[in-house]
C-alpha cells in the first residue's frame, strides 16, 4: 500500500519533471541552457525506466543519451556559434502553426490511448534482467535478436566514418579551428539569406 | 428473259468508274499536267457513257415489256442491329437506267464542251475534278438501293454542287451564291432526313409482319410496298390530321422541293447560275436538280398510297411552273432566264408526278419522258448560251444581237432548242408536253391543265425573247460586231444534243417506263393541237414584241407597271427571305445562341482554364522549401491517418 | 477518496499518456525551432519518449519477455549515430555559410 502511494506520487513528480524539461528545451532561447534541460530530461526518463523495470536500460539510457549525445550536441552548439543569447527566432505564424500540430496530436494520441483496451498481462519480471536481456541480444534462433544487433554495429560505425568524412575540414590548413569570433557573429545573426549561401565567399578568419 | 446478263455484274463499274477517275485526277493527274487531266476525266465519263447503253441496251431488250427491278450488287454497310442494316449497291430497274443514260450522256459531252471553254482558266485541272466528283455522285443517287443510300449520295451531290458554283472562290457573288444554295438544300434536308427516320422506325416496327423478302426497312422495295404503306397509312400522326405516311412522304418532299428548287425553296437557283456555264449545264439543268423528281418516282407507290402528299406535288409543281415563267420573261441576264425556264420545266415533271394515279399512271411515263427530253434541249440551251457569252462576254443580251450571221453554227443548235422546248412537232419537247397535258386532262385536273397550257406558251415567249433579241437583228454593241465562232471542240456537244433533242421525242418511251400497265403509245390530237396554237401563240408574240424594235417591248412592260416591276425583281422573295433571316432569326434566335455559346460555354471553359492557374499560383506558397514546413504536412498527414485508423478500429476495442 | 487515489494510480494508460505529451512537445520543437541544433535536440525528446513507449509495453503487456527493452537500447543505438551524422552536418553547413538557421535553407522549393 505504500508502495503504490510512493509509486503514484514518484510518476506524478516524474511525469512533471520531465514535462517541464521538454517544454524547456523547444522554448528555451539559449542554446546551452535548452541542451543542459535535454539532460534533465533524459536523466528523468532513466527514472522513469527504473519505474518500469528495465534497469540496464536505464544504466544504458544515462550512459550514451546523457553521457554521449548530450555532450555531441554542445559541441555542435559551440562550433556552430550559436551559444550566445539573441539567436533568431521563428516568425510567429510558424510558431503557431507548430502548435496546432502538436496540440492535436497530443489531444488525439492521448485520446486514442486513453480509451483502449490493452491485455494486461500479470506475469512475472524476469528477476535477472541483465541476464535476461543479454540472452536475448545475442540469440540466435526465432526470438533472437543478433542479426538487428550486428547491423546496429554496423550502423554505428558508419555513423562514425560518415561524421567524421561529412566534418573535416577541406580549405587549407594552418588556421587555428576556431568558433568564429565578432565578425562571424555579425553575419550568424543577420536577416535570412534566400539561397544556400552559393554566392557567398568563404570568409577567412 | 435474262437479266441476269454479263453487264448486270459489272453495273457496279457505272458510279464506280468515275469515282476512281476523280481520285486519279485529282490527286495524281492535276499536278502532273492539267491539260491530261482534263482528257484522262472526259474518257472516263465517255467509257462510262458507254457502259450505260450497254446496260440499257440488255435491260430493255426484252420480248415481253415486263421489266423488273433487279439488285445485281449490294454490300452491308452500316449495321445497326440485327434486322436493321443499310445496305450500298446498284439498283437496276427502269428509272435507273433511263437515268444513269441521261447523266453519263450529257456529263460526257460538258466535260468534252468544257476542255474548250476553260481552256485558259487556271483552275482547269480542279474543274475536272469536281465534275466527276459530280458524276459519281449523281450516278450512286440515281442507283441507290435505298432511302438511305440515296441520302448519303443526295449531300454528296450537294457537296459537288457547293464546289462547283463557288468554283470562281475570288468573286464575292460567287462564293454567295454557293453557300445560299448548300444552305436551302441543306435546310430541305432536313425535311428529308425527317421523313426517313420516320419511315425507318416504322419500317423497323412493321418489318417482321410486313416484309417479303426484302432486305431491310430503308429498301425502296420495302417502302414501296403495298402491306407498308396500307399500315402506316393508317396511323395518324397528330399534325394537321395526317397519318403517318402522308407526314413522312411531306417531309422527304421537303427534300426533294429543295433539291429540285420548287416554291418557295427556289431562291437559289437563279443565284446558282454565277458558277461556269457547263456546270449550269450539267447540274442545274439536266441531272441534279432533277434528283428530286427522281426520288418522287422512286417512292411513287407511296406517295400514290397518300393521296393528299401527291395533290401537294401537283400543286407545288403546276405553281413553281407558273411563277417562274412569268419572272423568265422580264429576266435580261440570258442564263437568268434560262435559271427560269428550268424552274419552269421541273414544275411540270413535279406536276405530272402530282397528277398520276395507279389507276391513271401516264403522268408516271410523262414526267420521265420529259426529264429525259428536258436534259438534252436544256443542257443544249446552257451550253450554246456559254458559246455565245465566251463570243460576247457579257451575259446580258440586251448587248447582244445579230449573232446569227456571226455564230451559225451555234445559232442553229439554239433554235433546234428553242424549237424543242416551246412543243413543236417533230422535236422532243412536243411529245413530252403533249403527253403531260394529256396526263393532267385524263385525271380530270383542269385548273392544272389550264395552268400547264398557259405555261406553254409562256415558254415559247420567253425563249423566242432571247431567240430574237440575242440572234436576230443588228448587233447592238462593239463585241457583238466582232463575235466569232466558238471553236470545234465546243461545237461537237452542241451538234450531239442538237441531233439528241430532234430525236428523241421517237423514243417509244411508254413501253420502258411505266407503273402499272403500259400506255399505250400514240398522241392525244386534240391535245397535240391545242398545245401547239400555244406555242406558235407565244412565238408570234415574242417576234411582235421582241425582233426589230423594241419599243413596242418597252411600252408593253409600262402596261403592266406594277407588275412587269414585279415580276423583274424576282417577286421580291429574296427580300422577304433576307428580311426574316436577318430581323427575326439573326436578332431573335442566333444572337442569343450566339451569346450564351461565347460567354457561357466558352467562359466556363475559360474559367476552368482561369481557376486551374489561379489555384496554381495560391499553391506556389506551400512549396516554401524549407524542412519545417513539409515537416508540418507530415504530421498533418499522419494525424489524418491516426484518425481513420482510429475511427476504423479503434473504437471498438 | 481510497477509490479516487487508487485510480490515480498509473497504469499503462497514464504511463501512455505521458509519453504522447513528450511526443508532442518534440514534434512543436521539431517545427517551430530555428537553430538546426535545436530542432535536432527535438528530435531526441521524439526518440526518447518513443522508447519509452516500447519499455511501456514491455511492463504492461509481456513483462516476461525483455523484448521491449530490446527495441528501445536499439532506438537509442540509432538516436545517437543520427545525431552524431546530423551534428556533422550542421557543423559543415555553419563552416560554409555561416549560419544554421533551418528558415533559410530552401532549396528544395525549386
Amino acid at each position: 500500500m505504500l508502495w503504490q502511494v510512493a509509486y503514484t506520487v514518484l510518476f506524478y513528480l516524474f511525469a512533471v519533471a520531465a514535462i517541464s524539461f521538454a517544454i524547456g528545451v523547444t522554448v528555451s532561447r539559449r542554446l546551452l541552457r535548452a541542451a543542459v534541460y535535454l539532460m534533465g530530461l533524459l536523466l528523468t526518463g532513466a527514472a522513469i525506466y527504473i519505474m518500469l523495470g528495465a534497469f540496464f536500460l536505464a544504466g544504458v539510457q544515462v550512459l550514451v543519451y546523457v553521457g554521449g549525445i548530450v555532450v555531441v550536441i554542445i559541441f555542435a552548439v559551440m562550433l556552430t556559434n550559436s551559444a550566445q543569447l539573441g539567436l533568431a527566432t521563428s516568425p510567429i505564424y510558424r510558431k503557431l502553426m507548430a502548435f496546432a500540430a502538436a496540440a492535436s496530436m497530443a489531444i488525439i494520441s492521448c485520446l486514442a490511448l486513453w480509451t483502449s483496451k490493452f491485455n494486461l498481462s500479470a506475469a512475472a519480471v524476469p528477476v535477472d534482467n541483465i541476464k535476461a536481456i543479454g540472452l536475448k541480444l545475442l540469440g540466435t534462433g526465432s526470438t533472437g535478436y543478433v542479426l538487428p544487433f550486428e547491423i546496429i554495429s554496423i550502423l554505428l560505425l558508419a555513423a562514425v566514418i560518415g561524421g567524421i568524412v561529412i566534418a573535416r575540414r577541406t580549405t587549407a590548413p594552418g588556421q587555428p579551428f576556431t568558433t568564429g569570433g565578432d565578425e562571424h557573429a555579425k553575419f550568424a545573426n543577420s536577416a535570412p539569406k534566400s539561397q544556400l549561401c552559393i554566392e557567398q565567399e568563404e570568409q577567412k578568419v | 428473259m435474262e437479266h441476269s446478263g454479263l453487264i448486270m455484274k459489272f453495273a457496279w463499274l457505272i458510279p464506280a468508274i468515275p469515282l476512281m477517275s476523280f481520285i486519279l485526277v485529282g490527286l495524281v493527274l492535276r499536278p502532273l499536267s492539267k491539260r491530261i487531266a482534263g482528257l484522262a476525266a472526259t474518257a472516263a465519263i465517255f467509257i462510262c457513257a458507254a457502259l450505260a447503253y450497254l446496260l440499257a441496251w440488255q435491260y430493255f431488250s426484252c420480248a415481253a415489256h415486263e421489266y423488273a427491278a433487279v439488285v445485281p450488287v449490294t454490300f452491308e454497310w452500316l449495321r445497326y442491329q440485327a434486322g436493321l442494316s443499310v445496305q450500298m449497291g446498284v439498283l437496276v430497274d427502269p428509272i435507273s437506267v433511263l437515268l444513269m443514260v441521261v447523266v453519263t450522256t450529257v456529263s460526257a459531252l460538258v466535260h468534252l464542251y468544257s476542255i474548250g471553254y476553260m481552256h485558259e482558266d487556271e483552275g482547269y485541272g480542279r474543274f475536272f475534278t469536281y465534275l466527276n466528283l459530280f458524276t459519281f455522285s449523281m450516278l450512286g443517287l440515281v442507283a441507290a438501293v435505298n432511302i438511305v443510300q440515296m441520302y448519303v449520295f443526295w449531300e454528296l451531290v450537294g457537296v459537288s454542287s457547293f464546289l462547283l458554283i463557288g468554283f470562281y472562290y475570288k468573286k464575292h457573288s460567287a462564293v454567295s451564291a454557293s453557300n445560299k444554295a448548300f444552305i436551302v438544300t441543306r435546310f430541305a434536308d432536313l425535311g428529308f432526313l425527317t421523313g426517313i427516320l420516320i419511315l425507318g422506325y416504322y419500317g423497323f416496327k412493321f418489318f417482321a409482319d410486313t416484309s417479303a423478302g426484302q432486305t431491310g426497312p430503308f429498301d425502296f422495295a420495302y417502302l414501296n410496298s403495298a402491306a407498308f404503306t396500307t399500315k402506316i397509312a393508317s396511323m395518324p400522326s397528330g399534325i394537321f390530321d395526317f397519318s403517318i405516311l402522308t407526314l413522312s412522304m411531306v417531309l422527304v418532299f421537303m427534300g426533294a422541293a429543295g433539291k429540285s428548287a420548287m416554291f418557295p425553296l427556289h431562291i437559289w437557283l437563279p443565284d446558282a447560275m454565277e458558277g461556269p456555264t457547263p456546270v449550269s449545264a450539267l447540274i442545274h439543268a439536266a441531272t441534279m436538280v432533277v434528283a428530286g423528281v427522281y426520288l418522287v418516282a422512286r417512292l411513287f407507290p407511296a406517295f400514290a398510297a397518300s393521296g393528299s402528299a401527291l395533290m401537294m406535288v401537283a400543286y407545288v409543281g403546276a405553281f413553281t411552273s407558273l411563277f417562274a415563267a412569268i419572272i423568265g420573261i422580264t429576266q435580261d441576264d440570258i442564263k437568268r432566264v434560262l435559271a427560269f425556264s428550268t424552274l419552269s420545266q421541273i414544275g411540270y415533271m413535279m406536276l405530272a408526278l402530282g397528277v398520276a394515279t395507279p389507276a391513271h399512271p401516264l403522268g408516271y411515263t410523262a414526267s420521265m419522258f420529259h426529264l429525259f427530253t428536258h436534259a438534252f434541249f436544256k443542257a443544249l440551251l446552257f451550253l450554246a448560251a456559254g458559246a455565245v457569252i465566251h463570243a460576247v462576254s457579257t451575259n446580258n443580251i440586251w448587248e447582244m444581237g445579230g449573232l446569227r450571221k456571226k455564230m451559225p453554227i451555234t445559232h442553229i443548235t439554239f433554235l433546234i432548242a428553242a424549237l424543242a422546248i416551246a412543243g413543236i412537232y417533230p422535236f422532243a419537247g412536243f411529245f413530252s408536253k403533249d403527253e403531260i397535258l394529256a396526263s393532267a386532262l385524263g385525271n380530270g385536273h383542269t385548273l392544272i391543265f389550264a395552268v400547264t397550257l398557259t405555261v406553254a406558251a409562256l415558254t415559247a415567249v420567253y425563249m423566242f425573247r432571247i431567240y430574237f433579241v440575242a440572234f436576230t437583228g443588228e448587233p447592238r454593241t462593239h463585241h457583238a460586231l466582232h463575235a466569232h465562232e466558238a471553236p470545234k471542240i465546243m461545237l461537237i456537244p452542241l451538234i450531239v444534243l442538237a441531233i439528241l433533242s430532234a430525236i428523241a421525242g421517237f423514243v417509244p418511251m411508254g413501253s420502258f417506263v411505266h407503273i402499272g400497265t403500259a400506255p399505250h403509245g400514240g398522241i392525244n390530237h386534240a391535245i397535240a393541237i391545242a398545245a401547239s396554237a400555244a406555242a406558235v401563240l407565244g412565238i408570234a408574240a415574242a417576234w411582235f414584241f421582241y425582233a426589230g424594235q423594241t419599243a413596242r417591248a418597252a411600252s408593253a412592260a409600262k402596261a403592266f407597271g406594277i407588275i412587269y416591276l414585279a415580276a423583274k425583281q424576282k417577286f421580291y422573295i429574296d427580300e422577304i427571305y433576307i428580311f426574316i433571316t436577318k430581323s427575326i432569326l439573326f436578332r431573335f434566335v442566333a444572337s442569343p445562341i450566339a451569346w450564351f455559346d461565347r460567354h457561357i460555354v466558352d467562359g466556363g471553359v475559360n474559367l476552368s482554364g482561369f481557376l486551374t492557374r489561379m489555384t496554381g499560383q495560391r499553391l506556389r506558397y506551400t512549396q516554401t522549401g524549407q524542412v519545417q514546413t513539409y515537416g508540418f504536412w507530415f504530421a498533418g498527414g499522419l494525424l489524418l491517418v491516426m484518425l481513420i485508423i482510429w475511427a476504423a478500429i479503434g473504437v471498438k476495442s | 477518496m481510497i477509490e479516487f487515489l487508487s485510480s490515480l494510480t498509473p497504469g499503462p494508460h497514464h504511463w501512455l499518456v505521458l509519453s504522447s505529451i513528450l511526443f508532442s512537445i518534440g514534434l512543436y520543437g521539431v517545427l517551430s525551432r530555428s537553430n538546426a541544433v535545436g530542432v535536432l535536440m527535438s528530435v531526441e525528446i521524439m526518440l526518447n519518449s518513443a522508447a519509452m513507449n516500447f519499455v511501456i509495453f514491455n511492463k504492461y503487456i509481456s513483462p516476461g519477455a525483455v523484448d521491449g527493452q530490446i527495441m528501445a537500447i536499439f532506438a537509442i543505438a540509432v538516436a545517437a549515430a543520427e545525431a552524431v551524422v546530423g551534428m556533422a552536418i550542421f557543423v559543415a553547413i555553419y563552416r560554409r555559410c555561416w549560419s544554421i538557421d533551418v528558415s533559410t535553407m530552401d532549396l528544395m522549393k525549386d
